[in-house]
């Protein structure tokens, strides 16, 4: 039996149950580009909120508009206008786009890869500053490629072709003995030395044979990225190559098993860009955009910070108090009574930013907010992991350690746009 | 890039202990694709111990080995290279390279790898290439007693090849390198 004390009477609502009628995220066939019409007049029995007032071209007040709207494609639609209206524009506002995303972008409009980049800002505001700055970047990361992606052999053939040495022609006429020279730099094949490329070489060949196996592991059901076509072998390609040169460029935290999770949706949404010139790119606009999504939380990632207050155990106790104080009732079930350690299972959910939880299409959605919210990416996190876990309250509180464990790492498919309100509405320093 | 480690007349235990500490110290595994070995190991031992430093071992028969399996010569190709191995003790006069370069048509390849002079030996003819890595231990030879350890890493890259020659001298590793190539027309059969 539910207790009702401590939790706020919003969650008992029936609104919230784990069946909701709303189809906004079902499957249905994309919604061609109507231009804005009124709304027709409500048909469906009563939702219990009203039908929502036809949009002008300005902002609303009301951020926080109902998520179980009756006519959604009209909604659809709308949405889809203002986000053209506001790509549209010379200089882009992000706060309104960040406004519009978090209400999740429209499928099919192939406007997603250009939105990311805009908020984790590749992109620059100015509209006309795009072309050069996307030059500027992507001839960087060939740069990089070049620099880093090859191996001491034909480093050491670059570096003696540019000092201009003869190579001996073997079957050109003539016999003797073949001339020794020296080598540059003491450098050999053999050699121990730390700053020898050759040594360096095999340092990382762990490295890289990690990161082999995790991007053939990657999405193994999805055609995109796996599979005997030569369109997922050249995707495995790109997400070795950006993966490689990552590691190498920091070497900090090098590669972590994880991150090729975290690439994946990335990559996924840049090279569907419709726009041709956009997608034969997305290997370098991807490698970009990782590091700036990586930067908010690599230290998640970073073993020596496990205990500090910038680690991940540090971030799993915010949940932890997060829950505590929404919903003290199952927190205290969670972790006292049933002993579920957080880590158990948000683990998982934050350093993977919950692609392993959900179907690919819905993590895209999680996404939206994730990189739109203001709050930015980590608060966003553990909100979502919070609902994550008030909606299921009923079963948590039922259940003991094993049955929710198992839940919580199998966890059940949602409504995103329901677990999206349900984060939204966590917000602010203090729940009454 | 595949790195190809070619040794021999290490002649353990009979005139040498083990491989000189300074070149112990460089062969770890997980390097080196392929090891090729002249001959005059002599014991099991030391053939159990290369093959820990890679699987894919060739090694040809000297006179003073131990296990009487060893072939007397054998070829194997490498990216685009054909490389022979023989241990030497059986073309005479020892060491002749007009004698050396007979065998090498015989065997039909690029580079013929030989030992048994205990002398490091790097000699181009119209066949192609004779490479003698010399003693890896520094084993006195039938020739002389004055043999500094030795032994050749080659890096082969396509239609290029990087010999490494490693030599110990007064206690010091010293390490030069040859670099040749060969034309791709030279490989009529694809």
């Amino acid at each position: 039996m539910v207790g009702k004390k401590g939790v706020p009477d919003w969650l008992n609502s029936p609104l919230w149950s784990s069946h909701p009628s709303d189809a906004r995220y079902a499957t249905k066939t994309p919604s061609p580009d109507p231009p804005p019409r009124p709304p027709p007049p409500p048909s469906d029995p009563s939702p219990p909120p009203p039908p929502p007032p036809p949009l002008p071209e300005a902002t609303r007040e009301e951020p926080s508009l109902s998520r179980v709207p009756p006519e959604e494609d009209s909604l659809q639609s709308q949405l889809l206008t203002e986000f053209k209206l506001t790509l549209s524009k010379k200089v882009i506002n992000l706060g309104e786009l960040r406004r519009l995303t978090c209400q999740g972008i429209p499928d099919g409009a192939g406007i997603r890869p250009t939105v990311w980049k805009l908020l984790l800002g590749y992109l620059p505001h100015d509209r006309t500053l795009w072309a050069h700055e996307l030059d500027k970047k992507r001839s960087q990361y060939n740069a990089f490629k070049d620099e880093l992606l090859l191996n001491p052999s034909e480093i050491t053939r670059r570096l003696e072709e540019s000092a201009g040495s003869k190579t001996e022609e073997f079957n050109c006429k003539g016999s003797g003995l073949l001339q020794r020279s020296e080598i540059t730099d003491g450098e050999h094949p053999l050699s121990l030395g730390k700053t020898s490329i050759w040594n360096q070489y095999f340092q990382d060949t762990e490295i890289i044979e990690q990161i082999d196996r995790d991007v053939k592991r990657t999405h193994p059901d999805m055609l995109f990225f796996s599979g005997d076509s030569s369109f997922a072998k050249s995707n495995q390609e790109a997400l070795r190559r950006i993966l490689t040169v990552f590691a190498k460029l920091n070497p900090g935290i090098r590669y972590v098993q994880g991150m090729n999770e975290v690439l994946a949706p990335l990559f996924y949404v840049l090279r569907n860009d419709p726009d041709e010139n956009n997608a034969v790119y997305a290997e370098a606009d991807t490698f970009f955009c990782f590091v700036e999504l990586l930067s908010g939380f690599r230290d998640n990632f970073c073993k020596q910070l496990d205990n500090s207050v910038v680690g991940i155990r540090s971030t799993i106790a915010k949940l932890s108090q997060l829950l505590k104080r929404h919903d003290e009732e199952l927190w205290r079930h969670l972790e006292v009574t049933t002993k579920v350690n957080p880590q158990f299972y948000a683990f998982r959910w934050i350093t993977l930013l919950l692609t392993q939880e959900f179907s690919f299409t819905d993590c895209l959605l999680i996404w939206d907010t994730l990189l739109g919210d203001p709050e930015g990416l980590q608060e966003t996190l553990l909100r979502i992991c919070c609902a994550m876990l008030i909606l299921v309250r009923r079963r948590l509180l039922a259940g003991d350690f094993t049955a929710n464990l198992k839940l919580l790492q199998n966890y059940p498919t949602t409504n995103i746009s329901h677990l999206l309100h349900v984060a939204n509405k966590l917000r602010g320093p203090m729940a009454s | 890039m595949v790195l190809v480690l070619a040794l021999g007349d290490l002649h353990i235990p009979h005139r040498a202990p083990d491989l000189p500490a300074k070149f112990k110290s460089m062969l770890v595994p997980g390097k080196i694709q392929h090891i090729i070995c002249t001959g005059n190991l002599c014991i099991k031992e030391v053939h159990d111990y290369l093959k820990s430093l890679c699987p894919d071992l060739h090694v040809t028969r000297g006179e003073y080995d131990e296990d009487t399996r060893y072939p007397e010569t054998k070829t194997l190709t490498i990216g685009q290279f054909k490389l022979g191995l023989c241990h030497g003790h059986q073309i005479i006069p020892w060491g002749d390279l007009d004698s050396l370069a007979m065998l090498q048509r015989q065997l039909d390849v690029d580079i013929l790898v030989t030992g048994h002079t205990h002398q490091f030996k790097a000699y181009k003819h119209e066949g192609g290439v004779v490479i003698n890595p010399g003693s890896a231990t520094g084993a006195y030879s039938s020739i002389t007693y004055d043999v500094n350890p030795s032994f050749v890493l080659m890096d082969i890259d396509s239609l290029r090849v990087v010999v490494y020659v490693y030599e110990l001298i007064d206690g010091e590793v010293k390490v030069d390198k040859i670099d040749f190539k060969k034309t791709a027309t030279a490989n009529a059969s694809q």
